[in-house]
């Protein structure tokens, strides 16, 4: 029988282990673009475990800048030094 | 393929070290069963109409450690943050000073009527955060760094041509940002030169009056909770957090020439 906590620990290790999935995924891929997305998704993710963890003032925080300001700046960083990872 | 392998299979063995450890019981009892001591002691303190003289008049436990129980500790995380700031910051200084000649047009008429209310949805959402801080999850650094999201986007969509149309200049930023540095100061004093002038006792970081010290913030303002410093502190800092973001935003998105002439020579050492 599954009761409530259960299932906020189900949906918090669904969401742990998505992030590592979107780790890997973002140290992987060569186009930087789709590794700002891929951190960003792992960013919600953790955003969601600190919800769940009952931490609503990280979330304010992590949220604004892990999905705001994070993503903009590398996205100013990536437009200087090029898109693709180049493999020498 | 084969640091594709090894990667991947160091990750799944970290995952399952962590897991083995975390069900075998590493964290403690999961969920806890109860509320640890000190949780408890600050609980049933920060709003506790029965002890004012150890309560912070604010509902909200969090924001209540963060600037009066803990605040010191947290004035030192604010020199930290803005010491960042200050740093980048001088290392282009004279980037501000650099007048802008290429007039961006922006992006197409779609998104800046979409930005244009996202703009406003997020200001709003940070006002709450901030100004609510002492009642509701959320403060200072939370609000700002919800409201450092808008002149971001702003700066963007419509370009920095947008900015300089409307007067929000370089300066003006910088004099916000430390005025609400100066005023976030001097709330943590504004007791003790209270005291000092009327000749009572009070200390650094004082909020609701203590047994020997009566001087205290007003609690309420009108019938709501307005957690004395608290309130003050969070709107200082949501102020002096949005506006420091966005100088180093508008430093970020100048042109690449101005920023790479400020550092040019570091490489022979002056």
């Amino acid at each position: 029988m599954m009761d409530y906590v259960d299932l906020v620990f189900l949906i918090m290790g669904i969401s742990a282990l998505s992030s590592v999935l979107f780790t890997f995924l973002t140290v992987k891929t060569k186009d930087l673009m789709y590794a700002v997305v891929f951190s960003s998704v792992q960013s919600v993710a953790y955003a969601l475990i600190y919800f769940l963890l009952l931490a609503p003032d990280i979330v304010l925080v992590y949220v604004a800048v892990s999905v705001g300001i994070y993503p903009l700046i590398i996205i100013l960083l990536i437009k200087k030094v090029g898109r693709y990872e180049v493999v020498t | 393929m084969l640091r594709d392998l090894v990667f991947a299979s160091l990750l799944i063995i970290i995952i399952l070290a962590l897991t083995y450890l975390t069900y075998s019981g590493g964290l403690g009892d999961l969920p806890p069963r109860d509320v640890r001591v000190i949780a408890s002691n600050y609980l049933n303190l920060t709003y506790n109409q029965g002890i004012t003289w150890l309560w912070a008049a604010s509902p909200e436990a969090v924001t209540a450690i963060v600037w009066d129980y803990r605040g010191l500790d947290t004035l030192f995380e604010t020199v930290v943050f803005y010491g960042a700031i200050l740093a980048a910051l001088t290392l282009f200084r004279s980037v501000s000073k650099v007048p802008e000649f290429v007039s961006s047009a922006g992006l197409s008429l779609v998104v800046k009527r979409v930005t244009a209310i996202v703009t406003l949805a997020i200001l709003a959402v940070a006002a709450s955060t901030a100004l609510h801080g002492h009642l509701t999850p959320g403060g200072g650094f939370q609000g700002g760094a919800i409201a450092s999201v808008a002149p971001l986007l702003l700066l963007v969509v419509f370009g920095k041509q947008f900015f300089i149309e409307r007067r929000i200049s370089y300066s003006k930023l910088l004099t916000i940002r430390n005025a609400s540095l100066a005023l976030l100061g001097f709330t943590s004093v504004a007791l003790l030169i209270l005291g000092f002038l009327t000749g009572f006792q009070a200390y650094i970081f004082q909020n609701q009056a203590k047994i020997v010290s009566t001087l205290s913030y007003p609690p309420y303002l009108l019938d709501v909770p307005l957690g004395g410093s608290l309130f003050f502190f969070n709107l200082f800092e949501f102020l002096a957090v949005a506006s420091g973001f966005t100088l180093v935003f508008t430093i970020l998105l100048s042109r690449d020439e101005t920023l790479r002439k400020e550092l040019e020579g570091e490489e022979l050492g002056y």
